[in-house]
């Protein structure tokens, strides 16, 4: 028996909006971002074109990418991001150079751990840009002031980790390990290293964080470059298009950070045996 | 094996030691340390090695405005707080922002991320934007937030909630995604409804997580202090030590930074307290 014609059609439409209702589904979280984030860019533009509130304090998505292209062409601005980028850069490495042999050697021996654990505990307690103006007066305004915020940002949180990772190794293993007459050496370079590595990189996320931070409140609080500079500068003269360029350049920075950090751990943890 | 009487005296000494051997040595190290700074301000070190190195060894005393001293430290301490008392107004100006930023943090974060953790589609829709402003420094947007509402106690409140509100949210949404589903199923079953359902499981079992974000949150609030009173603030303990290290005050930075060290040592212990309190009832897993 043949199924009548315009019942074969809605079948076929039924089925198209089911194919369509799933591809949604499938996609919901995208989809909602996506639309989300295009909604908040709308409406943030229609704000600021139709005079509701005044550009001048929140600008407005064109804006915000006319000043980018601006500034893409300006010399200086690319002077700004390469102080930034190196305060960031030697700060974080000299932090990571120091935290990570250290906070294993913390870990290790109690008594180091009880040498310096005060003073581990009370930088720990203490937001580390609060040193700024002490730190301003003993290395100045220029670029070292912020490495040693940047350093002191990063080091305090990636030591922490390394010391509480290599403290929680797998007491069994190393047990096991004794054992079987294993080095001391041995003993720290295939358990203790091994199952440290995700603490430190943990710590080096979070102080990855901190670091940036300290770029960004050192440059606010006295510089003549950097990024910062370039923000407080525009927020001082009302360019809040600039300001914004700035606040999402230093997101991305943080996002890229983070992203590589994730990528290098993966690449790490590559050995490991899934677990099931 | 019978030990002899002072072999049993120096075997008691050593137990005592090593019965404190933390306090002991880390007082000894920060003893040292003091002991160390205090030389190196009032010449003792430059005095001792001048026979060695002759006028190099100058070198070994910096002057107060560089690095003061433990004795100078305290002595500014003792004025601050006692004598001239100025100390108190700029405590109580900048305890007044953290409160009211912290608490705005509390009331928006902590019920925005339990939603978002409860409704799958609204985490979709804020998911991107906490990501984004979590990987930010949000001190960034402070010349943003000096052009929005000035330099008065606004702008010192919207930076501290800032800075706060994100380990809040997210970990309430996180709390209520860990939330034992089987928990909420077996809820669900019996009939109950969504109030009770959060007032009874998703609540209870968030606590830990709420309270985990609030140690985080109080130490970020304490950037904000200082962070928020970089442009100028009438009084408070960061506009304080600016003051008083644009004039190399150091001795005035000190007692601003060892304050608010303490305020921080003392917060994140309460909040610890209270962690430690809530668990009590938790039946170990």
């Amino acid at each position: 028996m043949a199924i009548p014609a315009h019942l074969e059609l809605s079948a076929h439409r039924e089925r198209r909006r089911a194919r369509l209702v799933r591809l949604y589904l499938e996609h919901e979280r995208v989809a909602i971002a996506g639309g989300t984030l295009l909604a908040v860019l709308l409406v943030w533009e229609a704000l600021g074109a139709s005079g509701l509130v005044d550009p001048l304090f929140i600008s407005s998505p064109t804006r915000v990418a006319r000043a980018a292209w601006l500034l893409s062409h300006d010399r200086d601005f690319w002077t700004d991001l390469q102080v930034s980028a190196t305060e960031f850069m030697l700060g974080y490495a000299g932090a990571l150079a120091v935290a990570i042999p250290l906070g294993l050697a913390v870990g290790l021996s109690k008594r180091l751990q009880y040498l310096i654990g005060p003073f581990v505990d009370t930088l720990n307690a203490v937001p580390r840009v609060t040193l700024l103006p002490l730190i301003i007066i003993w290395f100045g305004i220029g670029i070292w002031s912020k490495i040693v915020v940047v350093f002191l940002g990063a080091v305090i949180p990636v030591l922490i980790n390394t010391q509480s990772g290599v403290k929680t190794s797998e007491a069994r293993f190393i047990r096991v390990a004794r054992s079987f007459s294993a080095s001391k050496l041995k003993i720290f370079s295939s358990i203790i290293l091994p199952g440290t590595v995700p603490f430190i990189f943990t710590g080096a996320k979070y102080g990855a964080g901190r670091a940036l931070l300290g770029v960004v409140v050192g440059e606010l609080y006295a510089s003549t470059a950097g990024l910062g500079h370039l923000i407080a500068e525009a927020g001082n003269t009302f360019q809040t298009d600039i300001v914004f360029v700035g606040a999402l350049l230093f997101m991305a920075a943080g996002l890229i950070t983070v992203a590589l950090l994730d990528a290098l751990e993966r690449r790490f943890e590559r050995w490991r045996p899934q677990p099931r | 094996m019978r030990a002899s009487s002072s072999q049993a005296q120096t075997s008691a000494a050593v137990r005592l030691y090593f019965a404190h051997e933390r306090a002991i040595l880390g007082t000894l190290m920060v003893l040292l340390v003091l002991i160390a700074w205090e030389g190196l301000e009032r010449g003792w070190w430059a005095d001792a090695l001048r026979p060695l190195l002759g006028d190099s060894a100058e070198r070994f005393k910096l002057k107060p405005i560089f690095i003061s001293s433990p004795t100078l430290i305290a002595a500014a301490a003792f004025r601050m707080f006692f004598v001239t008392g100025e100390i108190w107004r700029d405590l109580a100006w900048s305890s007044a922002g953290y409160v009211l930023g912290l608490g705005l943090a509390i009331v928006i974060g902590v019920p925005f991320g339990l939603a978002g953790g409860w409704y799958r589609r609204l985490s979709y829709a804020v998911e991107p934007f906490l990501a984004a402003l979590n990987a930010t420094p949000q001190v960034a947007f402070l010349p943003l937030i000096v052009i929005w509402v000035g330099t008065g106690l606004g702008q010192r409140i919207l930076i501290i909630f800032l800075l706060a509100v994100l380990p809040l949210a997210i970990n309430a949404h996180a709390a209520v995604r860990t939330t034992d589903p089987r928990l909420i199923k077996v809820a669900g079953s019996f009939g109950a409804s969504d109030w009770r359902l959060f007032r009874t499981i998703i609540l209870p079992s968030s606590i830990p997580f709420l309270l985990a974000g609030l140690r985080l949150a109080v130490g970020r609030g304490m950037i904000g202090v200082v962070v928020g009173e970089i442009y100028g603030s009438a009084a408070g303990l960061g506009a304080m030590i600016n003051q008083a290290g644009a004039r190399f005050q150091t001795d005035k930075v000190f007692v601003g930074v060892l304050t608010i060290v303490a305020a921080g040592v003392i917060l994140v212990e309460i909040v610890q307290r209270v962690e430690r309190r809530v668990d009590i009832w938790r039946t170990p897993a």
